[in-house]
């Protein structure tokens, strides 16, 4: 190195590297970008995840130039250098690079945890252990339960008396209130919980009603982010999505038809690419796709990231919500705690860019989202808009008028959101800190390198998009995760609480398994059974852990009582969702309607929602299916912590919230649920027996004496207050019985489940 | 404050403590342990007890209102078309566009040299919002309501007006007592926005008294009979508050009582409609965040929009600058005179700013700008008619004095006497803060 080079290098070079580059890309980094040390010699060679960022002599290759030239990327991010600059730098590359700096040793990489993460180990097939009361367990799930508990010296709480625990069944398996006769029929049988075989033919008929589909389906819909919208794209536009209910009715259908989850899982995210046996099937697996279309997408508009926003989004929910993993962390870097690289996120990514997500019109507003076609269904129904929602239409004409369709279908058309083969097949390159605009080197399809060997054999072939493979990839009985995560899901369902007590972060972040045996072994049973979902419920229903009582009892010690809720020695008293509360209070004034409702009220609507007054229509079918608009969902179930549908809920937050008070109160759909309650009970003369009829029909139960007297005070109270409100000539739309029904509805008997 | 928790049982602090949303604070904190949340950090010294965040969504125009580029050397570049004058006795700049605002030039705090890290809409707003663009983070008012309580027992202490995202004003990992309330959802028609169910004259008030008192006996049962369960003991107590609220947020809502020159000064009703100027009331908004204010709301959120003058950038910036001026000259003028404005903290932006046009030309689109673009604040504790920060000739980068989102929110919540390292809660291995991972700085060249 001549002493000119090295003071070119001293004067024009070395300042700038360490003003303008260092503070992300040296030793002394707080967040080393891109894995690029710009401190060394070598380093600068060697390069980062981009590649190397220096060929010495060639400027125009060389990443380094390309990036203060501000051509890609576009380094510093701040600020372009001046032209002058800029110069030096491509001289200095002509010239070979000469640089006197000493070399260092290489920054730590994300290290590789000591221990491998547990969640990665392979699933085992633990043995029950032995336990001292053996004659307790019922299911092999009870041994591993009790023995936890034995080592902790703690018992299992008591049974759960009948009434409870058949309230406790309707609820979790159906999401209804147990009917009257069902409740007498376990109550008249003193010996009920003991007798196995009426508890099993009770589990048997619930798990094949309908309501059940309605009720699992449902806890899918939260993980599946489902809605009947876009959302809020970020400029405040919010197209609708006409066809997402058939996905609903898919998912309902499949936990009806206990369709195996592995098949599920595999319909959901290549069925556009199965085998069918009929023109129903074909439809039906091609709705199934629609779990990749539903997300909610920011706006076309001015953002490069929209088609890798769109795959993140799918990335996210197979990462947290089929693998338990925070995959979508490696969007911009490798994971830090999770062995999650980049490369890994971008092999995933390379499947969904080799394919077509078909969300449709969006409204046809392409600010938002380029139109996409859908998928033309053969046999399914056909449906054209409903009635109902034109008066508001009408009012609201589109403040913009929509773009001539792009893809015309017949106004009855049956048709699908979902995805397909794209139209080319190509890995992805690297996106730089998850900027589009930053590209490095193309990563191969394929999956999380770090859930074990991958087979070649298993991954796609130049010609497909790989999604295929990544379905059999995932529910590979060697998977680790993919059973574990769903086992856990479902069990936290049963029992307010998950093994894993975060569902969607199986990773170096997430809890570890309070029972890590139970885990594995219902995981191990799940997969043996052919990921019967039915199977499984019933298997942990059926054991002696589900059946004990929420009660504390003769425990004291609050600390002694949390220990033996989080090993499950305890059940937990849960809430109603908000669906279940709605559902609750149309059953207990006979107002609920069994059949599933058919279709929309969006039903084939390319609408902005945000244009519109709210269009949610009075209804007395299930909650399930009412209108699910990303950002205004129905006004009967927000209160109640409704998931925003956006991302892959984990768990539905239930804490107490005075506008669920205020809707308790004040809302018209349960004062008018009080009402025609009060006008039902209104046949029955005798006082006393109308208040129990009341009682029946919200608890379940017969009033106390005390509970009598109470009742009978409010309602003679309450009609003084009336009569002298009259007097002074106000008109109330409810009256003393309508009030006491509203309070039943209301009260927390009802909304929460033992 | 966790060793307080340990001694004094769940059913003791309900008696003790005083009730409102201050003491639900309280007993989620009680719960922390199993919650996985941190203690709540130590007080600093606040100089501001409340904010109004006046949240101007769309990327507003900054070179057209507040960072003065005029024309400089031979070459035309681009910069202010709007007129501008130094104001008041500070000479701080204003544009013409905001004739009413200027007259406050002399209680404002400017920063033009604000940087966010996205010039995409969505990511930017939640950035500024949460402090993360990408994932759900506690919103700003629902951390400072998590950190300060409310000062009136009888309202939330957080609520937003005209929203258009939930994610703006969730609760997310903190307990969801803490997020925003909101009053109308953007397009709605605020005159009629209001808290949901806060009223029903289904009942005379003496039998909706009778009905929440034979409610709560019943709860009172089913708990007894449950070891008085921490959760239902929770319900009962939100049953109560919910039946105050019905009795306080109505009135504060009603502005029927306002005097008539009060209502012109704050242009209630007037709207605008012009291209990307959506109708957004924003008179009424000012209003009631200064009746929310008075009541001891702590985190008032007011939302107009939009911004994005994307092709018709005359027109709609004169159309939004319109929409906002006076109203907010009017809440700025009240709040002074009501000495509220020494401990209320007002803040003004948005998701970012824009490029200048260049005079001359007839171009009159704008895009997004997020390497310099301008908020102001006011009150509670800032320099008042002061400048921070400077930009580059034509606008487009910071010359001086940067301050990023991060250090806005470390900042604020440093009014507040909120350290913005401490406030933090942990879920899912995660420690989240507003500030961030990266942290901010406290500006303290802003505080006065």
């Amino acid at each position: 190195m001549s002493p000119a080079q090295r003071s070119f290098f001293e004067t024009k070079i070395r300042p700038v590297l360490v003003k303008q580059c260092y503070e992300c890309h040296s030793q002394g980094a707080k967040k080393l970008g891109g894995k690029l040390l710009l401190d060394a010699p070598s380093e600068m060679i060697a390069g980062g995840e981009s590649g190397p960022a220096l060929i010495p002599g060639k400027p125009d290759e060389s990443l380094i130039i390309k990036a203060v030239r501000y051509e890609d990327p576009e380094m510093p991010p701040k600020q372009r250098l001046p032209e002058q600059v800029v110069n030096d730098f491509v001289e200095w590359v002509k010239m070979g690079a000469p640089d006197p700096r000493v070399e260092v040793t290489k920054a730590s990489k994300p290290a590789t945890p000591k221990e491998p993460l547990w969640s990665l180990k392979p699933v085992s097939n633990p043995k029950p252990p032995g336990v001292k009361h053996r004659d307790w367990p019922r299911d092999p799930i009870d041994a591993f339960v009790l023995t936890k508990l034995e080592a902790k010296s703690l018992k299992p709480a008591a049974d759960a008396d009948a009434r409870t625990l058949v309230r406790r069944l309707y609820f979790d398996l159906t999401g209804l209130p147990p009917p009257a006769e069902a409740l007498n029929a376990a109550l008249s049988d003193s010996s009920f919980a003991i007798r196995h075989s009426s508890l099993e033919s009770l589990v048997d008929s619930l798990l094949a009603s309908p309501n059940f589909g309605e009720k699992w389906g449902r806890h899918w819909l939260d993980v599946a982010r489902y809605a009947e919208s876009n959302g809020n794209d970020g400029l405040s536009r919010n197209a609708s999505f006409p066809h997402a209910w058939r996905y609903r009715d898919y998912v309902i259908r499949a936990f009806n038809d206990d369709t195996p989850y592995d098949r599920f899982l595999t319909e959901q995210l290549a069925g556009d690419l199965l085998p069918f046996d009929s023109s129903a099937q074909r439809d039906r697996q091609l709705i199934a796709t629609g779990l990749l279309a539903l997300g909610a997408k920011p706006a076309k508009a001015m953002n490069d990231n929209f088609e890798m926003d769109v795959i993140a989004d799918q990335i996210n929910v197979i990462g947290g919500g089929i693998m338990g993993l925070t995959v979508g962390c490696a969007r911009c870097h490798d994971h830090k705690t999770d062995p999650i690289s980049a490369r890994d996120y971008y092999a995933l990514a390379g499947i969904f860019k080799s394919t077509e997500t078909m969300w449709g019109a969006a409204a046809r507003q392409g600010l938002t989202a380029p139109e996409t076609p859908l998928h033309e269904l053969q046999v399914s129904l056909k449906v054209t808009p409903r009635t109902e929602i034109d008066p508001i239409l009408k009012a609201n004409p589109p403040h913009r008028p929509p773009a001539k369709p792009a893809f015309k279908y017949a106004d009855d058309a049956p048709l699908a959101m979902g995805a397909r083969e794209g139209k080319t097949i190509a890995d992805c390159k690297l996106n730089i800190d998850g900027d589009a605009k930053k590209l490095g080197p193309a990563v191969p399809r394929g999956f999380i390198s770090a859930c074990g060997a991958i087979d070649p054999a298993m991954l796609p072939d130049v010609k497909q998009s790989g999604r295929l493979q990544l379905a059999r990839w995932l529910t590979s009985p060697q998977h680790p995760l993919t059973a574990r995560v769903m086992v856990n899901r479902v069990w936290q369902h049963l029992f307010g609480e998950g093994l894993v007590t975060t569902p969607n972060d199986f990773g170096t972040y997430g809890e570890r398994p309070s029972n890590p045996e139970l885990l594995d072994h219902l995981a191990a049973r799940f997969m043996r059974e052919g990921w019967s979902m039915k199977r499984l419920i019933r298997s942990i229903v059926l054991s002696s852990t589900y059946q004990l009582s929420s009660r504390s009892g003769d425990l004291q010690s609050p600390e002694a009582v949390e220990n033996r809720l989080s090993l499950f020695g305890q059940h937990r008293v849960r809430r109603l969702d908000a669906e279940e509360l709605r559902d609750t209070m149309l059953a207990a004034t006979g107002e609920l309607d069994p059949q599933p409702a058919a279709g929309s009220v969006i039903q084939r609507r390319d609408v902005l929602i945000n244009e519109l007054p709210p269009l949610h229509q009075p209804s007395t079918h299930r909650s399930v299916y009412l209108l699910m608009l990303r950002n205004s969902m129905p006004p009967e179930l927000t209160p109640f912590n409704l998931p925003d549908a956006t991302t892959v809920t984990d768990k539905r937050d239930t804490s107490a919230l005075a506008t669920q008070s205020l809707y308790l109160l004040n809302n018209a759909f349960v004062i008018e649920q009080s009402k025609r309650f009060a006008m039902k009970l209104a046949v029955i003369s005798d006082p006393a027996q109308r208040i129990r009829t009341a009682y029946h029909r919200a608890l379940g139960r017969d009033p106390s004496d005390s509970e009598l007297r109470r009742v009978q005070d409010f309602l003679r109270e309450a009609d003084l207050t009336f009569v002298s409100s009259q007097n002074a000539g106000a008109k109330h739309q409810s009256d003393a019985w309508a009030a006491l029904c509203q309070a039943l509805l209301a009260s927390n008997e009802l909304r929460y489940v033992d | 404050m966790s060793d307080l928790m340990k001694t004094m049982s769940r059913r003791q602090m309900l008696r003790s403590a005083s009730c409102g949303f201050g003491y639900l604070a309280m007993s989620h904190l009680a719960n922390a342990a199993s919650a996985g949340l941190d203690a709540r950090p130590a007080r600093l010294r606040a100089k501001a007890q409340r904010v109004i965040f006046l949240n101007m969504s769309g990327g507003p125009a900054q070179l057209d209102m507040f960072d003065y580029k005029p024309q400089v050397g031979q070459k035309p570049h681009a910069g202010s078309i709007a007129k501008f004058a130094r104001r008041g006795q500070s000479g701080v700049w204003v544009s013409d566009m905001l004739p009413n605002i200027a007259r406050h030039a002399d209680k404002l705090c400017v920063i033009n040299s604000m940087t966010a890290d996205t010039s995409i809409h969505a990511q930017s707003m939640l950035q500024l919002h949460t402090g993360d663009r990408l994932r759900p983070c506690p919103s700003m008012g629902a951390w400072v309501a998590y950190g300060l309580g409310t000062e009136n027992q009888n309202l939330p202490g957080f609520i937003s007006f005209n929203t258009a995202k939930p994610a703006e004003y969730a609760a997310a990992q903190l307990p969801s007592v803490f997020g925003g309330t909101p009053i109308g959802v953007n397009g709605e028609n605020m005159s009629r926005a209001t808290i949901s169910n806060i009223a029903s004259d289904h009942l005379p008030l003496g039998v909706k008294r009778r009905q929440l008192d034979l409610i709560q006996a019943m709860n009172r049962d089913h708990l007894a009979a449950r070891n008085d369960d921490a959760q239902l003991e929770g319900v009962i107590e939100t049953m109560e508050l919910g039946f105050r609220m019905q009795a306080e947020a109505p009135g504060l809502l009603d502005l029927s009582g306002e005097s008539k020159s009060t209502l012109e000064r704050y242009h209630v009703g007037k709207s605008f409609d012009v291209g990307t100027c959506k109708p957004s009331d924003f008179g009424r908004q000012c209003l009631l965040a200064r009746r929310f204010c008075e009541a001891g709301v702590r985190f008032i959120e007011l939302n107009h929009g939009s911004w994005d003058q994307h092709t018709d950038h005359r027109r709609d910036l004169t159309a939004n600058c319109a929409s906002t001026d006076a109203p907010i000259a009017a809440l700025l003028d009240d709040l002074d005179e009501r000495g509220l404005l020494e401990d209320t903290l007002v803040v003004w932006g948005g998701e970012f700013g824009r490029p200048g046009l260049k005079p001359g030309e007839d171009k009159d689109q704008t895009g997004h700008q997020h390497r310099a673009f301008t908020f102001w604040l006011a009150g509670g504790g800032v320099k008042a008619g002061h400048v921070h920060g400077s930009t580059n000739e034509d606008g487009s980068v910071v010359a001086d004095g940067g301050v990023h989102f991060r250090d806005l929110h470390a900042t604020i919540l440093h009014l507040l006497g909120l350290d913005h390292d401490n406030l933090a809660v942990v879920s899912g291995g995660r420690r989240i803060r507003l500030t961030g991972l990266q942290g901010g700085k406290v500006v303290n060249g802003l505080i006065a």
